[in-house]
C-alpha cells in the first residue's frame, strides 16, 4: 500500500498541470474556433497533449497510472465534448475550419490514448484492459 | 458571461475537494492547526512564494508602474526582497520550533521572550493580514467580477461568494487544506502573471512595439519623469501635506518599500508555514529558485511588461485588459488572480484564528478548553474574521485600505525579536519589547491610519504620510532598531528570558557553529549584500536613470534604462540570495535529527479564578477606554 503523502503530492501536481496547461490549451483551442483559425486551434490541441504528457510523466515519477476517477472524468469529458461537436456538425453551425479543428482535437486525443495504452501495456495488454472475461471463463490459476 | 461563473464553480469544487482530503487526513480536528507538521518541503516552498506574491503584485505593483512609471524601481526587485527574510530566518526558526515543539510565531515569542506584549502584537499583525490586507485584495477581485459580468452580479454578492469559498476550505481543512491547495494556487497565480503579461504585449503588437511606445512616451517632457528615480531623497513633509517634486519615487522610497516587503516573510502567516513543514530541506531551494528566481523573473519581466503596457495605454490596465480579451481567457486569468489572493487570505485567516483563540484567548481566559473545543472556537473566530472582512469590503473600503497599509510595516517590526532569536543573541527582552513598542509608534505616526486617528482626537501632526518620501516601515524600523540596541546595551546583565530561551540559545549555538569556510566568507557576504542594497534599491538607484541611455537619446538595451538596471539588479540579487542560502549556509539543508526539548515537569495551579478576574478586567478596561475616547473626540475632535 502506498503512503498517503506521495498520493497527495501526485494529486497536487496533477491539479497544477491541468489547471495551467489544460485550461490554457482549452482557451487557445476556443480562440482558434472564434477566429476561424485551424492553426490556433491546433496549437491549443498541442498544449492539451502537452498536459497529457506532463500527467504521464507525473504518473511515471510516482510509479502509478491514471486513477479510476481520472479515467472516468477523461472519458466522460471526451464523450460530452464529442456530443457537442456532433450536435454542432449536424446542426450545420460549424464552419469548415471549426469542423477540422474538432476533428483534430478528437483524432489526436483518441490516437494519443491508444498510443499510451500500447506503449504502457503492449498490444495484448491494451486489449485486455477492455476485454474483461467473466469469472466462469477464466483459466484456473496455477 | 457564462465562462466566469463556470470557472469559479470549478475553482470552488477544487477547493472543496482539497478541503475534504485535508479534513479526512486531519481526523477532523486532531491536526487542524499545523497538519501534524507534515507538509512536504516543496509544497511549503511553493506556498511561501505564492503567499508572498498573492495578488498584490498585479493589483498594486503593476498598477504603480502603469500609473507612475518606473520611478519606484524597488517593485522590480520584489522577488529578491521577499526572499531575503526567509534566507535569514526560516532555517533557524524551523530548528527552534522543532526543538521546542512549537507551531506558531506567537508560541515562539512567548517561549523565547516570555512577553505577552509580543504575543499580542503578532496576533494583531496576523489579524490585520487576515481582515485588511487580504480584504483589500478580495474587494478588488469582487469589483472585477462586477466588471466581467457586465454588472449582472453586484459587488456585495461577489464579495459574499468569494468570502464563502475562502471560509469553506479554511474552516473544513485547516492548515493541510491551505498547504495542499496553496501549491496548486501558487502555480495558477504564476501562470496568471505570465498570462497577463503575454496578453498585454500581444495587444500592443509585441515586445518591440511596447518599447517603441515607451520610447515615444519618454520623449514627451510631461512624461519623461516616469522613467527616472526622482533623487536620493526629498525632504518633504509627506503625502497630504507637501507634494514631492516630479514624483515620490526617490531612491529612499524604494529602499523603504523593500523594507515593507520584507515584512511579508517575517509575518506570523509565513512562519506558520515554516513551522508546519516536515523538513527544512527545501528552504534554500524555495527561497533561491522559486521566490527569487522564478517569481523574481516574473516580476522583473512580466509584471514590468504589463505595467508598461498600461503606462502607454491606460485602457490596457488590469480591468481594461480583462474586458479586451476573450471571455475564457479573462475567466482563466481571473481565477489565477483569485487563487493567489485566496492563498494568502486563507493562510492569514488560519494564522489569525489560531493566534486569537489558541495563543491569546485560551492561555489568558480559558485554559481548560479541550483540543476539540479549541478547534471549534477557532473555526467560529475564522468565520467572524471573514464576516468582518466582507462587511468592511462593502461598507468601509477606505478604513479597510488604511488598515491594510499597516500590515506590512507592522510585520516588518517583528524583525528585531526574530533577529534576537536567531542571530543577534545580545538583544535582551527589555530591549526587544521596548524597541517593538517604538517601532509600532513610528509606523502609526507616519501612516494615514495613525494620522487620521490622532486628527479625530484633535491632534494635528505637522507631517503627512511617508515624510521625506520614506514609508512607515523604514521610520518604524529606525526607531525600533535604535531603541532595541540601546536598551539591550544597558540591560545586558539581566536574564534573557525563561528556561526555553536559554535552551534555544544554547541549542542554536551548538548546532549551527559555522565552518571555517563560512567564517572566511563573512566579509565577502557583507560586502556584496550591502553593495547590492546600495545599487539595486538604495541611493545607487539614481545611477540607473541614465546608465543604459545612448548619447543620442535612445536606449542601449532597447528598454528604459531603469528597467534594464532593474533586470541587472535582479540577476545579481539572485546570485546573492544563492550565495547566502548555500555558500553561507544560512538556509542550506540541515541533516540530522532534532531531539525534542523536555521542560522540567511543573504543577499547574488552578487558573479559573484568575481567568475570570482577567476577563472582568478586560471588560472594564474596554468600557473605560471607549468612554475616554468618546469624550476626547467630543471635546477636541472634528
Amino acid at each position: 500500500m502506498k503512503s498517503p503523502v506521495p498520493i497527495v503530492e501526485r494529486s497536487i501536481l496533477i491539479f497544477a498541470v491541468w489547471a495551467v496547461l489544460g485550461f490554457l490549451g482549452l482557451g487557445i483551442f476556443l480562440e482558434g474556433l472564434k477566429q476561424d483559425s485551424w492553426l490556433l486551434s491546433a496549437a491549443g490541441v498541442a498544449v492539451i497533449v502537452l498536459a497529457f504528457v506532463a500527467h504521464i510523466i507525473v504518473n511515471g515519477v510516482f510509479d502509478t497510472g491514471f486513477t479510476p476517477g481520472e479515467t472516468a472524468l477523461g472519458i466522460g469529458a471526451y464523450g460530452v465534448l464529442g456530443l457537442v461537436f456532433v450536435a454542432g456538425a449536424v446542426g450545420g453551425s460549424l464552419t469548415m475550419t471549426n469542423y477540422y479543428s474538432g476533428l483534430t482535437l478528437f483524432g489526436v486525443l483518441a490516437a494519443g490514448f491508444l498510443a499510451y495504452l500500447l506503449t504502457r501495456h503492449g498490444l495484448r495488454g491494451a486489449f485486455s484492459r477492455f476485454h474483461i472475461k467473466p469469472m466462469t471463463e477464466r483459466e484456473p490459476s496455477k | 458571461m457564462m465562462w466566469l461563473p463556470l470557472y469559479i464553480l470549478f475553482y470552488a469544487a477544487v477547493t472543496l475537494y482539497w478541503a475534504r482530503m485535508a479534513a479526512r487526513a486531519n481526523g477532523n480536528y486532531q491536526t487542524y492547526f499545523s497538519a501534524s507538521h507534515s507538509l512536504p518541503p516543496w509544497v511549503s516552498a511553493l506556498v511561501l512564494s505564492g503567499a508572498s506574491i498573492s495578488g498584490w503584485i498585479m493589483l498594486v505593483g503593476a498598477e504603480e508602474i502603469g500609473r507612475n512609471g518606473f520611478g519606484l524601481a524597488a517593485i522590480l526587485q520584489a522577488g529578491i526582497a521577499l526572499s531575503l527574510p526567509g534566507v535569514f530566518f526560516f532555517k533557524r526558526l524551523w530548528l527552534l520550533g522543532q526543538r521546542l515543539q512549537l507551531s506558531s510565531l506567537s508560541e515562539l515569542l512567548r517561549a523565547y521572550w516570555s512577553s505577552e506584549f509580543l504575543v499580542a502584537f503578532s496576533t494583531v499583525v496576523a489579524t490585520l493580514f487576515a481582515v485588511a490586507f487580504a480584504g483589500v485584495q478580495m474587494a478588488a477581485l469582487s469589483r472585477l467580477v462586477v466588471l466581467l459580468t457586465d454588472q449582472t452580479v453586484s459587488m456585495p454578492a461577489a464579495a459574499m461568494v468569494l468570502c464563502f469559498i475562502l471560509f469553506g476550505y479554511v474552516v473544513i481543512g485547516g492548515m493541510r487544506a491551505v498547504g495542499y491547495l496553496g501549491a496548486v494556487q501558487t502555480v495558477l497565480a504564476g501562470a496568471a502573471i505570465v498570462g497577463f503579461a503575454g496578453c498585454a504585449v500581444l495587444q500592443l503588437g509585441g515586445f518591440g512595439a511596447l518599447n517603441a511606445g515607451l520610447l515615444k512616451l519618454a520623449a514627451d517632457p510631461a512624461a519623461a519623469g516616469k522613467f527616472i528615480v526622482s533623487g536620493v531623497v526629498q525632504f518633504t513633509a509627506g503625502g497630504g501635506r507637501q507634494a514631492a517634486a516630479a514624483h515620490e519615487g526617490t531612491a529612499l522610497a524604494s529602499l523603504a518599500m523593500v523594507f515593507a516587503l520584507m515584512g511579508l516573510q517575517s509575518s506570523p502567516m509565513a512562519i506558520k508555514v515554516v513551522l508546519s513543514t516536515n523538513s527544512p530541506r527545501a528552504i534554500a531551494a524555495g527561497q533561491t529558485w522559486v521566490m527569487a528566481g522564478a517569481f523574481g523573473a516574473m516580476i522583473a519581466l512580466c509584471v514590468a511588461c504589463f505595467g508598461a503596457a498600461s503606462l502607454i495605454d491606460p485602457s490596457k490596465d488590469l480591468s481594461g485588459l480583462l474586458t479586451l480579451i476573450s471571455p475564457w481567457f479573462a475567466a482563466w486569468l481571473f481565477i489565477g488572480l483569485l487563487a493567489g489572493v485566496q492563498l494568502m487570505a486563507g493562510l492569514a485567516l488560519l494564522t489569525a484564528g489560531e493566534s486569537l483563540i489558541r495563543n491569546v484567548y485560551k492561555p489568558w481566559f480559558h485554559s481548560s478548553l479541550s483540543r476539540r473545543d479549541t478547534v471549534t472556537v477557532t473555526r467560529v473566530a475564522i468565520g467572524l474574521l471573514v464576516l468582518a472582512s466582507g462587511l468592511m469590503q462593502v461598507l468601509t473600503p477606505v478604513t479597510l485600505s488604511m488598515l491594510a497599509s499597516l500590515a506590512l510595516p507592522l510585520a516588518f517590526q517583528l524583525w528585531t525579536p526574530l533577529l534576537g532569536m536567531t542571530w543577534l543573541r545580545w538583544f535582551t527582552r527589555p530591549g526587544v519589547v521596548t524597541g517593538v513598542g517604538f517601532g509600532i509608534a513610528g509606523v502609526l505616526l507616519t501612516e494615514p491610519f495613525g494620522i487620521a486617528v490622532l486628527s479625530a482626537l484633535g491632534l494635528e501632526l505637522p507631517w503627512g504620510r511617508a515624510p521625506w518620501t520614506m514609508s512607515s516601515a523604514a521610520w518604524g524600523m529606525v526607531a525600533n532598531l535604535l531603541v532595541t540596541m540601546l536598551v539591550s546595551a544597558f540591560t545586558q546583565r539581566r536574564a534573557f528570558g525563561g528556561e526555553a530561551a536559554q535552551e534555544a540559545r544554547s541549542f542554536l549555538y551548538g548546532i549551527l557553529r559555522p565552518a571555517s569556510r563560512v567564517r572566511a566568507l563573512r566579509s565577502t557576504a557583507w560586502s556584496i549584500s550591502l553593495a547590492w542594497l546600495f545599487f539595486a534599491v538604495g541611493p545607487g538607484l539614481i545611477l540607473g536613470n541614465y546608465a543604459f541611455n545612448k548619447p543620442d537619446g535612445g536606449w542601449a538595451l532597447g528598454m528604459p534604462s531603469l528597467w534594464g538596471w532593474g533586470l541587472v539588479s535582479w540577476v545579481t540579487g539572485l546570485g546573492i540570495v544563492w550565495f547566502l542560502s548555500y555558500k553561507m549556509e544560512m538556509a542550506s539543508p540541515h541533516v540530522g535529527a532534532i531531539p525534542d526539548y523536555q521542560p522540567p515537569p511543573r504543577l499547574r495551579p488552578d487558573q479559573r479564578a484568575a481567568e475570570r478576574e482577567r476577563l472582568r478586567a478586560l471588560f472594564v478596561t474596554v468600557a473605560v477606554a471607549f468612554g475616554i475616547v468618546v469624550l476626547i473626540v467630543l471635546s477636541f475632535g472634528h
